[in-house]
């Protein structure tokens, strides 16, 4: 349902209608609606996984969508090349913005049009002159005559809007540009974004920050699982309610029976992280599922990945059955019981040309390995077949190469990895991003076989309803501390407690 | 923010090329009189004004984001045809003897050629251009010695070999004169001339603008394929104008000439500071590589110092360059990552402060 | 990709087509140059020529699995050879036997000598690439400078000459006409293909060279891994070098030159992926046997040898150009903005 702004009588800049985009093994985009207009500021939110970044890839004329038509600057096309796009006035502004920086300010702004004398040679002077007359017709002020890559990350950011206008953009996408900024350079960034507005310039803005998406934003557009939930004024709703469109609702009905022990297997002593998230602690009983929620930014992803070793973890004391947790790269996770399963399934959970059999087997070819580092093929093919079968994987044979599996089956696949290591501590980044439906079930039922067996599990996710339904408890993470506990069963452990706990991904910034 | 202290050092790493000449010629000159000499400083440009014109060549291609391994032998390529066709059959040619200038038109167009089938390979063809020039260098050179039946042609008209082996003037000195040797003016004007091309041309600053990001450049309207295929013409061009240098200077023509050169070439651009990432030095910068390598190698010689501990010496040096742009360039990118963790205030009790 | 139920004959052919060209060439061979060609005796010609350059392709084609390249190491196969004539040959005043150590050592120290110099290389190729994270390629270049210059400072810029008969045993030997080396260089071949298919390491590097972030989430080490490759591929260089002075009995420090180009191609005419993760051993042997065959059957035509020099060069060009056009340019934007899982799976 697209709101139209009430006072609007001018047309949009931008109208996506119907867009859908699918790749091999899943489907980014369906019906997706987006209109922007002029001199607005449009927000698009979503978590990981939604399609934001598909969608902006459609606008840009990077990729094609399968159905649907774009209509922007009064011409409306079914598919785009990134010139025409470009010709249209959108431009994109990248988090690390693409620029020349060896070279100074001015060039950038002047490429490929510096001003010359009279004998046709490049009048410096005049090329410093020009570029400041530029920003100064923007506001801005920036040493012309330094090198880029010799400022500040708000000052090519804005330098990047800036050369965008320069180039007749009439619509910008901002992706997540605060990323690194502090509370001034934001104020001065937002500023100059919205001095921008009365010029009619629009901007798509992409940040996981809400509440800077309500400080800077007319109308934001959420986004989940590649469909537009909704678009709204941001001065009709508030960050609970953004937040609660973001999060999943989940498969219903699926409830499991708690395996949860006596025993303590798993151990956290302020663990702190600078930057990220600081003095968690925790507790984690043998068989016990516990959940993890939080927005982007609350530090979850990153202790995820800290524990396992794919990053730096920061200080503080880690314990499985008692013994101190020293690991700090995959294999060495690995073999003291911890495995963790990545949210970027491409990037860190499989290698894609290669085999489903190897893909299995790649932490535990040491226990295979017999004489100078030979496999044992026999024995190899019996624990994929096992899990295989187990874990009841959809492929035509042992060979075949994971990229060719759906996105369900894939997911297994890193599941029969992670569950040949036979870990004491399973960490799961959502494990059901990019499954569909049938398969989701199925992997709730091998988390289930797997806390029966006595792995302690975490689960970080923004699947409310999923969470409830398969954990003991459900820890909310918010700013890079631990702030809320719901059990199961409790009276207060609902979907819409535990959305409220969720603060809307503010970043200290002072 | 920059800090005081890390400007002074960039400005130290900039123009850390002239304090090394500096310190060479104050070194060299200490330990050894014939060292001394107007003549021999001279003699030193003069000798490797050859090398210095690939250099030049050489730097383009950096600067533009690609390299021109070929040019080794694409000098020895087009002095030989250059000899071959002005030498007598008794000499080593091809006995067609034709005029000095239809000779230099002649090699300027086999570099052209050169540089034209370079550029389209990298650009049309999509072909590494590392890759691509090693194996131009490998067929160029098997080209020399298949066109030259008798190894050697020399002798050549002294409208030939003036630019590089005659004198532009001659100034009285002490007892006798003291010759100007065209070559070493020659050399000071290209490099003058390139730098003049990459400060104040657009063409120029195009070069290093696709050096630098060529999507960036691209997205501001630059044509980079075009680019790059002009700085690959100007590399043939240079691989010519070195044939004749060397041709003149030698006054004759083998195929083994230029063999190796593409070390001491790559090199001086690199200490020079000509960037092998793409986008930065200056042609200046990269006069002050070959002057400091050819002060190394005329003092070193001067000196007696064993050819081979010369050679081992400017490989070292050559390796110590290509890791000081690496700092340099990569030490860049440090900083954004310092800012991010700089701006958070999360997990601020911890103490060790670990930046990955 | 295809679906393998029954046997399928496109893919196979497609795989294997390397052969077919080979098939194609040495038919054009035999019958343009008739007997000469065919004799066993030839065959033993073109396998010894494959034998040197085959060990150094097996060495480059671990190295491209990962990923990388090792433009170093015919700098090592020159350094090692000169390191063993310098400790080796007897001092004489004839050029030859200037430079040596005099100290006359004995080859069976000499030899493990060189092959342990070779490996220590790649260890300080693959520390230098993966700690300092500098670019392959122009590491390995600039490697293989200062090795040659090295090679140079301790021969003196002359040839070595007079290996003793023990340490040319692998080089010169024949048995009943059949050179040693080229057994080795084919029992080689089998024995790492084996390995590469069935041992630990063999995944890794594959692992690494396709997915480097994957493939240390799943447990590898990558900086280990790539560094015990250029670890291999300079001892097998050693090895190499061990092999040709056997047969040449003379050193020099530019030995080997242009070599290294040669095993790329070989590599990339076998179906060995430049972007790493993808290829075998085999295929490098293929295209080793293509280069050799066609140098062979060129030479008895009685072309002249530096226009054998220049169609190896065009060759090489051809095979590269062939691989590039694999990989069409894709535009960084792509790379960059792109974080949609699916989209890198379909790139």
């Amino acid at each position: 349902m697209n709101t139209q702004d009430t006072n609007s009588t001018q047309s949009p800049i931008l109208v996506m209608t119907n867009v859908s985009k699918a790749f091999p093994g899943v489907q980014a985009l369906r019906s997706v609606n987006l209109c922007v207009l002029p001199g607005e500021i449009h927000g698009l939110v979503g978590k990981n996984g939604a399609g934001k970044s598909t969608l902006m890839a459609v606008l840009m004329g990077i990729t094609d969508p399968n159905e649907g038509q774009i209509e922007i600057g009064g011409k409306t096309f079914s598919t785009m090349n990134s010139r025409e796009a470009i010709d249209a006035g959108i431009a994109y502004v990248p988090q690390h913005v693409a620029m020349m920086d060896s070279l100074t300010v001015a060039e950038n702004i002047l490429a490929g049009e510096l001003p010359k004398n009279k004998l046709g040679f490049i009048n410096w002077k005049k090329v410093n002159q020009e570029a400041e007359e530029r920003l100064k017709q923007l506001n801005l002020q920036l040493d012309v005559t330094k090198k880029v890559e010799g400022l500040g990350v708000a000052e090519q950011t804005m330098l990047a809007i800036s050369k965008a206008l320069f180039g007749n953009a009439r619509l910008i996408i901002l992706d997540e540009p605060t990323a690194s900024l502090s509370r001034a350079d934001i104020n001065r960034l937002f500023n100059f974004v919205k001095s921008l507005k009365d010029k009619g310039v629009a901007f798509v803005y992409i940040s996981h920050h809400l509440e800077e998406v309500f400080e800077i934003c007319d109308r934001v557009t959420v986004m989940r699982d590649g469909r537009v939930v909704d678009t709204c004024e941001v001065k009709d709703i508030d960050v609970p309610q953004l937040i609660m469109m973001m999060v999943g609702e989940g498969v219903e009905d699926y409830t499991r029976d708690s395996t949860c022990t006596d025993e303590i297997v798993f151990v956290l002593n302020k663990l702190t992280r600078r930057g990220y998230y600081e003095d968690i602690s925790l507790e984690i009983k043998k068989g016990e599922v516990i959940g993890i929620t939080g927005l982007q930014g609350c530090g979850a992803e990153q202790l995820g990945k800290g524990l396992f070793g794919l990053e730096y973890r920061g200080i503080g004391e880690i314990k499985i059955n008692g013994k101190e947790f020293t690991a700090k790269k995959p294999i060495d996770s690995f073999n003291e019981g911890l495995a963790y399963l990545p949210q970027d399934r491409y990037r860190f959970g499989l290698v894609g040309v290669r085999p489903v059999k190897e893909n299995v087997t790649y932490p535990i070819l040491k226990r295979l390995t017999r004489l100078i580092n030979l496999i044992n093929r026999n024995e190899e093919k019996i624990i994929v077949d096992e899990y295989i079968k187990g874990l009841e994987i959809i492929t035509p044979n042992q060979e075949q190469p994971v990229r060719l599996l759906s996105g369900g089956n894939q997911q297994k696949v890193v599941f029969a990895k992670l569950a040949s290591t036979k870990p004491n501590v399973l960490i799961l980044h959502e494990p059901t991003q990019g499954v569909d439906v049938r398969a989701k079930m199925d992997i709730f039922r091998i988390i289930d076989e797997l806390a029966k067996q006595g792995v302690a599990t975490v689960v970080i996710s923004t699947e409310i309803r999923e969470l409830i339904g398969i954990c003991d408890r459900i820890l909310v993470m918010n700013n890079g501390r631990l702030t809320h506990e719901y059990k199961k069963g409790a009276k207060d452990t609902t979907p819409k407690n535990i959305l409220a706990a969720i603060e809307g991904g503010k970043q200290n910034h002072e | 923010m920059k800090t005081k202290s890390s400007n002074f050092f960039a400005i130290i790493l900039d123009n850390l090329i002239w304090l090394l000449v500096l310190a060479a010629l104050v070194i060299f000159s200490s330990l050894s009189p014939a060292f001394r000499t107007p003549n021999n400083l001279l003699a030193t440009l003069y000798r490797s004004a050859y090398l210095g014109i690939l250099v030049i060549g050489q730097a383009f291609a950096m600067m533009s984001g690609n390299f021109d391994l070929s040019s080794e032998s694409g000098l020895a390529l087009t002095a030989m045809v250059g000899g071959l066709f002005l030498a007598t059959t008794q000499n080593g040619g091809l006995g067609y003897e034709v005029a000095p200038g239809v000779a230099i038109l002649i090699m300027i167009a086999v570099g052209l050629l050169i540089g034209l089938v370079n550029g389209f390979l990298i650009t049309k063809m999509r072909m590494n251009n590392l890759i691509v020039t090693i194996a131009m260098q490998m067929i160029l050179r098997g080209l020399v010695y298949i066109i030259s039946p008798g190894a050697t042609a020399s002798f050549f008209p002294k409208g030939f070999t003036w630019l590089g082996g005659g004198n532009l003037f001659k100034i009285p000195m002490g007892k006798g004169f003291l010759g100007i040797p065209a070559a070493a003016i020659f050399i000071i004007l290209a490099f003058i001339a390139a730098h003049i091309i990459i400060k104040y041309t657009q063409f120029g600053r195009n070069i290093m603008a696709v050096g630098s990001n060529p999507v960036a450049a691209k997205d501001a309207g630059i044509e980079t394929d075009k680019v790059i295929r002009r700085v690959y013409l100007i590399s043939g061009f240079c691989m010519a104008i070195g044939g004749l240098l060397i041709a003149g200077r030698l006054d004759s023509a083998t195929p083994r000439v230029g063999a190796g050169l593409i070390f001491p070439v790559q090199a001086a651009a690199v200490i020079g500071g000509v960037s092998l990432f793409g986008g930065r030095g200056t042609m200046i910068g990269a006069f002050g590589g070959l002057l400091l390598w050819s002060i190394l190698d005329s003092g070193l010689s001067i000196m007696q110092v064993s050819p081979f501990w010369i050679e081992a010496s400017r490989g070292l040096l050559l390796l110590f360059a290509i890791g000081l742009d690496a700092i340099k360039v990569k030490g860049m990118h440090r900083k954004a990552l310092e800012e991010t963790l700089a701006t958070s205030q999360i997990g601020l009790q911890d103490t060790n402060v670990v930046i990955e | 990709m295809n679906n393998r139920k029954s046997f399928d004959w496109t893919k196979f052919l497609l795989d294997n087509f390397i052969w077919i060209i080979i098939a194609g060439v040495y038919l054009y061979f035999a019958s343009n140059v008739g007997g000469k060609f065919i004799t066993p005796s030839n065959q033993v010609n073109i396998l010894s020529h494959a034998a040197v350059l085959g060990v150094l392709a097996i060495g480059q084609t671990i190295v491209l699995l990962t990923g990388n390249f090792d433009l170093s190491a015919e700098g090592t196969l020159s350094l090692t050879t000169i390191f063993a004539m310098w400790l080796m040959v007897e001092p004489r005043t004839d050029a030859g036997g200037a430079m040596a150590s005099g100290w006359m050592v004995n080859p069976l120290i000499v030899i493990p000598s060189m092959l342990v110099l070779g490996a220590l290389v790649g260890l300080l190729i693959g520390t230098l690439i993966t700690r300092l994270k500098m670019n392959n390629f122009i590491v390995t270049l600039a490697m293989q400078l200062v090795l040659r210059g090295i090679a140079m400072l301790i021969s003196g810029g002359q040839i070595m000459t007079g290996s003793p008969a023990l340490y040319n045993w692998l080089g010169g030997t024949r048995i009943k006409g059949f050179p040693v080396a080229v057994g080795v260089m084919l029992l080689m071949f089998l024995t790492v293909n084996y390995l590469l298919n069935q041992s630990k390491f063999g995944r890794e590097l594959r692992a690494v060279g396709a997915n480097r972030d994957a493939a240390q989430a799943s447990g590898f080490d990558a900086k280990k891994t790539i560094t015990r490759a250029y670890i291999l591929s300079g001892f097998l260089a050693a090895f190499a070098g061990w092999m040709l002075l056997g047969r040449l009995e003379t050193s020099i420090s530019t030995l080997g030159q242009g070599m290294t180009l040669e095993t790329v191609a070989a590599s990339v005419i076998g179906g060995v992926s430049l972007k790493g993760g993808l290829g075998s051993v085999g295929g490098a042997f293929a295209g080793v046997m293509l280069l050799s065959i066609i140098d062979n059957g060129l030479n008895l035509m009685e072309v002249d040898p530096f226009w054998v020099q220049g169609i190896r060069g065009m060759i090489i060009l051809l095979a590269l150009l062939i691989e590039a056009q694999k990989f069409r340019y894709k535009p960084k934007i792509v790379r960059d903005v792109i974080e949609n899982p699916a989209e890198k799976a379909k790139a």
